[in-house]
Order: C-alpha cells, then structure tokens, then sequence
C-alpha cells in the first residue's frame, strides 16, 4: 500500500474530505472573490471554494468520480485562462485569483441553464438538482424548445430503473458511477449529438445487461431522469417525502439507509442512501437494501405469531404460547432421537446479537453444535 | 509454458483497448451481438464497447450500402436529388457529413461488398438518358469512378507542388540526420510555419515543447482525419505525394526523439489509404524508416476526430469526445506521452524546409505570410481543385486559378471551412490568411474554399452547415450539442419567416445572440465555439 494515503473517516472513500488547511500540505495559497485560501497542490478550485464557503454551482460532479467537466455548470473565471475554467477540473496554482461572482459567470449560469431547458421538453423534474439550480440563478427569456433525438429502451420491462430520456442531461454520472464504483459498467454514454443517450449493450433490457439494479445510478442523478419505476409517477411528490433514517438489515454490513416516507400516508415510498461520505455505505445500495422494502407495508407481513391447531391449520396465538409450543417440540425431539438430530440455521437478516443467542440456544440449551448461519458461507 | 503475471494486467488491457475500433471492424460493424464478441476479444466493458462503437457513424449503420455527401458543394450540384433518387432505387442509401471530395460533388461512398471497413468513393451522376426515358420528372443518378483532380500544375518552386514526381531519395531527412535536431527546430522556426491544419499554431514552438520531453518516449502523429466541409487538400497530398509528407514526419521523429509514428486517416479516403500503404512499403525496403515503428489507424465516420483530442482518444478506443487542455498534447497526449500531432499539410512542407532552409520557405508568402498553402476551392467554379499559392494570396486570385464563377455572378464565398461563414462578394480582395480573415471575423481554418454564384440562397447554406454541426458534435457538452440544435430551429423560423416575406423576429434574433454567446464561451472545443460564426456572418451580410 503506498504510504501517501492520507488518513480520513473511511479510509478508500472517494468522498473521503480533502485535507483541510493547516495539516502541513496546503502550501498554495490561490484568492476566491477577494479571500485568500490555502490549498494543497493537486486539489481542484472547487475543493478549494468548497472550503472557503464559496458555493460553486455543479451538475456532472460527484466526488466519487474523476471529474470530467462535461456539463459546463461550475464554470468560473481564473487568472490563468482567458476563458472560463471549470472549477472541478481545473487545479489550483499558487498565486491564482479565481472569481465565481462575476457578470460573465452570472451570465454564463442563466444561459447554460437556459440552454439545459430548451432541452427539456417535458420540464425539469422538482426538487432536483437542475431544478434547484434554476431556481437559484434564473433563466434567460425565449430560447426555442428543441427535440433532441436521443432515444431511451422502451422494450426495458425490468420494474426496477426507468430511464426518461426527455429529463436527461448526459452529465454521465451514472455511466461513470457504474463503471468507477460499482465496476459494473452495465450502461454507457451511446450515439452522439443531439442523439446522444444512456444505453446497455445492444439496448438490452437491464436484466439481460451485467446491472446489478444497485441504483446508484437513480440516486447519483442530478436531474431525476432515472427513477425507481414502481413510483415514477410519484416522482413530482418526492420533494415532500420525509426521510427516516435507518440500518439495514439484510446483511452484515450495516448500511445506512434514508426510507423516504410520504407523511400522510404512513407509507415508504422509496429508499435512498445518505450522501457519499457521511456513513459506511458511502453513498451505495444494494438491489436489496434499494428495492426490497415492500414487505413493510405488505397485507400479508406478519405480525403475531402463529401456531397450527389441531386441524393443521395456522392460528394467532400470544408469544409465551408459541414459544412454550416450540420449545416441547424442539426438547420432545431431542429426549427421543438425540440432541444431534437438532440443527440451528439463523438468517443474516438478524442482528449479530440475535445470531449469538441463536447459537448459545443451540449449545447450552440443546447441547449441539449443529447452528449455522447463511452468511457464514 | 507461458507464465502469466499479474503486473502485466494493466500493460495488456491498455493494449487490448487501443485495438477495441479495429475490432469492430473485423466484426463487420455494430450489429447484434458484436460488442459482445468484441467485449470478449478485449476485454472493454460490453456496454463500454458498445457506447464507444455507436459514436462512429461508419460502425454504427454497417448496413448502409452508399452514402451521399450532403455537404454545401454537394448539395448545391445536385446531392439532395441524387440522395433521394438512389434511394428510389432500394438499395440502403443514406445522406452523411462531408466526404472530402468536394471537387467531385455530388460524391459518394460505396461499402465494399466484404466490408471490414473499407469503401470506395465514387460520384453521383444525372442519367440524362435514363431521366427522358422515365418520365414524370424522376430523375435517375448513377455512381460512377470520378476523374483526376485538378491541380497546379508542376513547379519546383513550390514548398508541397502535388502535381511533381515524389522524391524517393528522402535526401531531407538524411540532410537532417547530418544537420541535426537542433538544426531542423531552428529552420522549422525560421521558417515562421504555421499549422495548416485550421487552428495556425507555429509549428516550431509546438516541436520545441515536444523535444523538451524527448525523455519521456514522444510520439508522432499525423492528423490526416481530413473532414472540414469543403477541404480536400490533404486527401492530394497523400494521394500525390505520400512520401512527402512520411519524410516530413520521419523528420519531426528525429527533431523531437521519437520513434513511433502514427498516422490517423479517415476511412473514407481510399486512394490516399493506398498510396500511403504503398509507400510506407518502399520507404521501409530502401531503409528510410530503419528505427522507427509507423503505424496506420483508420478513422470511422466522426468530423470531431479532425479536433487533436478526440483523436487521441479515438486512437485510443474511446468515444471520440474532445479532452480538456491543458495538459496540452505536447505534454500529455497519446497513452499520456508527449505527441507532436501536425497536419498532413504541415509535415509535407517540412522536407522543403530541411533542404531549401527556413528563410526560403518565409519569403514564399505574400506580404508577412510565410510559405506556400494549398487551397482546395469548390461550389460554383469552373474547375474546382487544389491550388498552391503563396499564403496570403486574395481570394481573387485563388477563383482566377480555378477558372472563375460559373453559373452566375459571385455572391459569397466561404473561405475556410464549415465555421468561417460566408463572406460577401465585395470581401473577393480579402488576403486567404490567419490574420486578414480573422480580422474580419472569419477564419482561414482549413482553407477549405466554397464559391456561391447569385443564384444560391445564404440563408441556406447556412442552415446546411449549422446542420452538419449538429449531426457532428459529440454530444459531451451541452453549450454545443443544445446550442447547435437551437441554432437549426432559429435558421428554420428565419427561413419560414423570409418565405412569408417577413424578417426575423427581434426575440428570436436576441436568441440567436444569446445561444451563440453562450456556445462560445461555455463549449469544451472549437466545434461548439466556432459553430455560430456563420449565422453571426448571415445576419450581418446577407439579411
């Protein structure tokens, strides 16, 4: 391992923070709009602003991911070039005067962003990202709409992503988080021009792609073009969902997870990760932790126990009933055929602590090794 | 028994990856199931591989049989009627970005019946016999072999002169093996040489920046993805003098310390792709390229590529979108090493430079202008070809060579390429160089030159040329590939609104204003910054 990785929360993390100033490395000095900032060579303007409390507007970047510069929002003047730079690409340099306030960037922000709604034909999603920068900088008056070609996959039936090519912006975030942190590279930037789009190989079906339905991809979206689809109809309430946060329990893991609740209704209606940085999962999800919530609100849950009467058929009962039933059957096949007949298997959807009572059942109350648990193998 | 390490993973997979396009070919294009084997052969990603094939318009339709250039010389001899006629005919015909032979409009491509990424360009002719017999006014066009260009002719006093025998002694780069790398940097500088590519960087100062790194393995490559609209001339250097321009990139190898030189053709050429094979054969038997690798890749249908980054990351096997500068290439190009990437033009000037020395080359200029340019001229002109003149010489002058306007009175002419625009016929006087043109808001770029007679409408040709942006910017950012869409629907309203007999509305004229304005500033390259010169130029003279 090389010994230049700096130290930080979660240690591989690509959100891991910059170093801040004041550790030793920051030993460039460059002026945000008028204030003086320390940075360590190598770090971008916009780590650089970030720090200095100087908000840089950006819509491809995720710190996750190499920047790329693509979709042209974090444009800023700096000393070095006659021409705009963007800010999370371009590297800081002793000396460097960067102004993210100015006439030409005020304008620059209302024109791109103009330009990005003339390119939505059916309007930009609420509570995104481009909305969110619409908002705040403001649009220029009259640009015609145009009708980009780019095509999506209709045939894709698979219920989990959908992809609406009309609200895309092809920043390649979820190109990129696909292939640079889940190394899964399942879709791709396709075409090129005004055609260009998201596709799978040969515009297969997700299923039938290397996709691992993570969905990643729908929460690293600035622009809400990639949405569960089982509540894409729902996508214009998302802004009021109320989030609960809470730890999975699929595996042991422990990954955080927001479950985005509709308050009116008691209902989740989707699952999003805690942003990149802030917790173990480090902005990830699995197919399961993202899409299957649905046993919480299920008719069919259960939620008493049940034992079989005399007929075979299943009846609530009370805890101690149940219990007391299992534990004469489980004591009447030991006294009979041995304590070695009995075998525990455990779900990896218990808790550590619950595994280890179910293995402490297993050998103090029953006397056998016999306990296993399916994430063991 | 072969070993396999795991420290030479990264080493073959960035091999495997340079070879991902090819592959494509072999596979007979994008088509079902392709990727996947291309995928497997590779070891790129299959969706990868599939993004990166699609991009190419030459992988990405391998069914199409002919394709007919809808360029502006084409359009304007009669390509839309040839378009639709052979498409008439059944065969799968489709319209595609300028083919680079616009002296021999309406051209055309033809895949050859084994593919594997080879075609042969022909010309679209009107069948006058055919048209009678038919009747009801449908036109019958034919694809035939197309005759020899026209060219200066021979005269030993010109710098490239296309029309004399190749030089097979390559007496420069042995005179420069003797003189020395210091020596050539110090004539290519002295012969104040500037790229002949479009953008006109001094050649000398970009060959300096490489030697510096001759410790980092340079690489030398030769732009020869000739695409501008209207530019055929490095097409007839290659064709006429391939080793010409060889020797000039042997040279620049020994001036900068590189041994391996890439040359990166667009597909559609096949008579240069021939000549040049021929001759890189013949060089390699009479031991000119003795030390050094020279390697032949092949373009597949993207304008884009024509730009130095996009095709450095087209020769590497990636989508051809343009990369961010700096690093510039001469420090950081091809696989990261340091790539002195010129023209074709400019490295065919470079044996002349060697042999007949810097100042030689400097005084062949008009006025301040330094050496010779080749000036491909189409559209309404008696004899379109290309044309040696010194750099600097007036338009008049360049028309005059190719026998003047036919079909009318001059009404514009386009003096270098798809984004300098149309510039009026009283301009006929304007000196074809970088600064004059610039100085009138145009540019010399390629110097690819179309001649309008009275009878062309402006508007559209305009409209024809901010269509092809469209079609050929790559897609990555949106000032560029929203802004060439806006700008198409704004010429379209104006070309409604002229037909209605009315002039273009101030809200949508204050459009055009603000669309090109952010084109220019917010674009990654020079196609979306330089893609609102011509409606900027329309507006000006010619509403």
């Amino acid at each position: 391992m090389p010994d230049d990785v700096p130290p930080g929360p979660f240690p591989g993390s690509a959100a891991a923070p910059a170093r801040a100033a004041g550790d030793g490395l920051a030993t460039l000095s460059v002026v945000i709009d008028g204030t003086q900032v320390h940075a360590a060579p190598g770090e971008t303007l916009l780590q650089a602003a970030r720090r200095a409390g100087v908000t840089i507007p950006t819509l491809c970047h995720d710190e996750r991911l190499a920047p790329t510069g693509a979709c042209r929002m974090c444009l800023v003047e700096s000393s070095d070039s006659r021409r705009m730079v963007p800010a999370c690409r371009h590297p800081v340099a002793e000396g460097l005067e960067v102004v993210t306030d100015s006439a030409r960037v005020h304008r620059h922000r209302q024109s791109l962003l103009s330009l990005y709604a003339a390119d939505a034909p059916e309007g930009v999603k609420p509570g995104t990202e481009l909305d969110r920068h619409m908002r705040t900088y403001g649009l220029e008056p009259g640009l015609p709409q145009v009708n980009a070609p780019r095509e999506g996959r209709p045939d894709d039936d698979n219920k989990y992503v959908l992809f609406q090519p009309e609200s895309c912006i092809l920043c390649a975030r979820c190109t990129r988080y696909c292939d640079e942190v889940e190394a899964v590279a399942a879709i791709t930037l396709a075409e090129r021009g005004s055609a260009t789009t998201i596709a799978t190989a040969d515009n297969v079906s997700l299923l039938d792609s290397t996709c691992e339905l993570c969905g990643g991809c729908i929460d690293t979206c600035p622009t809400g073009a990639l949405v569960e689809r089982k509540v894409a109809h729902r996508q214009d309430t998302f802004p009021s969902l109320k989030p609960v946060r809470t730890t999975c329990n699929y595996c042991g893991v422990g990954c955080q997870f927001d479950l985005q609740v509709d308050p009116a209704a008691n209902q989740v209606v989707r699952v999003t990760s805690p942003a990149p940085g802030t917790t173990t999962n480090d902005g990830n999800l699995c197919v399961k932790g993202r899409f299957a919530y649905g046993f919480i609100g299920h008719p069919e849950r259960l939620t008493e126990p049940l034992i079989r009467d005399a007929s075979g058929e299943l009846v609530p009962t009370d805890w101690d009933t149940a219990l007391q039933r299992a534990a004469d059957l489980l004591t009447g096949v030991r006294d009979k055929f041995g304590k070695d007949t009995l075998g525990f298997i455990s779900s990896s959807r218990c808790t550590n602590e619950e595994n280890y009572l179910v293995q402490k059942l297993a050998r103090a109350a029953f006397g056998t090794n016999n306990c296993h648990q399916c994430a063991a193998t | 028994m072969k070993i396999h390490r795991m420290h030479d993973e990264p080493r073959r997979r960035e091999e495997d990856r340079l070879r991902l396009l090819p592959a494509f070919d072999a596979a007979g294009g994008l088509r079902p199931g392709a990727a996947k084997v291309v995928s497997d052969a590779t070891g790129v990603p299959e969706a990868t591989a599939y993004g990166v094939a699609s991009f190419y318009h030459l992988l990405a339709r391998p069914d199409v049989d002919v394709r007919v250039c809808t360029g502006l010389s084409c359009r304007m001899a009669g390509a839309d009627a040839a378009l639709s006629a052979l498409q008439r005919g059944g065969a799968a015909v489709e319209g595609c970005a300028c083919l680079g032979q616009c002296d021999r409009a309406p051209a055309a491509l033809q895949t050859d019946p084994g593919g594997g990424g080879h075609f042969t360009p022909l010309q679209a002719r009107r069948s006058e016999a055919a048209a009678a017999g038919a009747g009801q006014g449908a036109e019958v066009w034919t694809l035939a072999p197309y005759g020899a260009p026209h060219l200066t002719p021979d005269d030993a006093e010109l710098a490239i002169n296309l029309a004399g025998a190749d030089d097979l002694s390559w007496a420069a780069l042995a005179q420069a093996r003797v003189e020395g790398a210091d020596a050539v940097l110090q004539k290519v500088d002295d012969a104040k040489l500037r790229g002949r590519g479009g953008a006109g960087f001094p050649a000398g100062f970009k060959w300096r920046a490489v030697a510096r790194n001759a410790d980092r393995d340079p690489v030398v490559i030769c732009n020869a993805d000739e695409g501008e609209p209207g530019t055929f001339k490095d097409r007839e250097v290659m064709a006429q003098r391939p080793h010409l321009m060889l020797e000039g990139m042997a040279i620049a190898a020994h001036a900068v310390g590189a041994s391996e030189l890439v040359i990166y053709l667009r597909a559609e050429f096949k008579a240069p792709r021939e000549a040049l094979l021929a001759a890189i054969a013949s060089a390699r038997a009479a031991g000119h390229l003795d030390g050094l690798s020279v390697e032949l890749a092949l373009g597949h249908g993207a304008y884009i590529c024509g730009e130095e980054t996009a095709l450095l990351e087209a020769l590497e096997g990636r989508r051809g979108m343009p990369r961010h500068k700096p690093p510039f290439p001469t420090d950081s190009g091809y696989l990261g090493r340091p790539t002195l990437m010129n023209n074709v033009e400019t490295f065919a000037c470079i044996p002349a430079i060697v042999r007949r020395g810097g100042a030689w080359f400097a005084g062949l200029g008009a006025g301040d202008a330094s050496g010779t340019k080749l000036y491909p001229i189409s559209g309404d002109v008696a004899r379109p070809g290309v044309y040696e003149l010194p750099l600097g010489a007036s338009f008049e002058t360049l028309l005059a060579a190719a026998g003047g306007v036919t079909g009318g009175a001059l009404l514009a002419f386009s003096p270098g390429g798809a984004s300098s625009g149309l510039l009026p016929a009283s301009m006929a006087d304007i000196a074809l160089d970088f600064g004059p043109l610039q100085e009138a808001g145009s540019m010399l770029g390629s110097a690819g030159v179309v001649v309008l007679n009275d009878t062309r409408d402006p508007l559209a040709a305009t409209l024809t040329r901010a269509r092809f942006f469209r079609e050929e910017s790559c897609g990555q950012c949106a000032p560029c590939r929203v802004g060439t869409q806006v700008l198409v629907r704004l010429l379209e309203r104006m070309q409604a609104a002229v037909a209605a007999g009315e002039a273009l509305s101030d809200s949508d004229r204050a459009a055009l204003e603000r669309v090109s304005w952010q084109m220019e500033e917010g674009s990654i390259c020079g196609l979306g910054q330089a893609a609102p010169i011509p409606v900027k130029h329309l507006l000006r003279w010619f509403t």
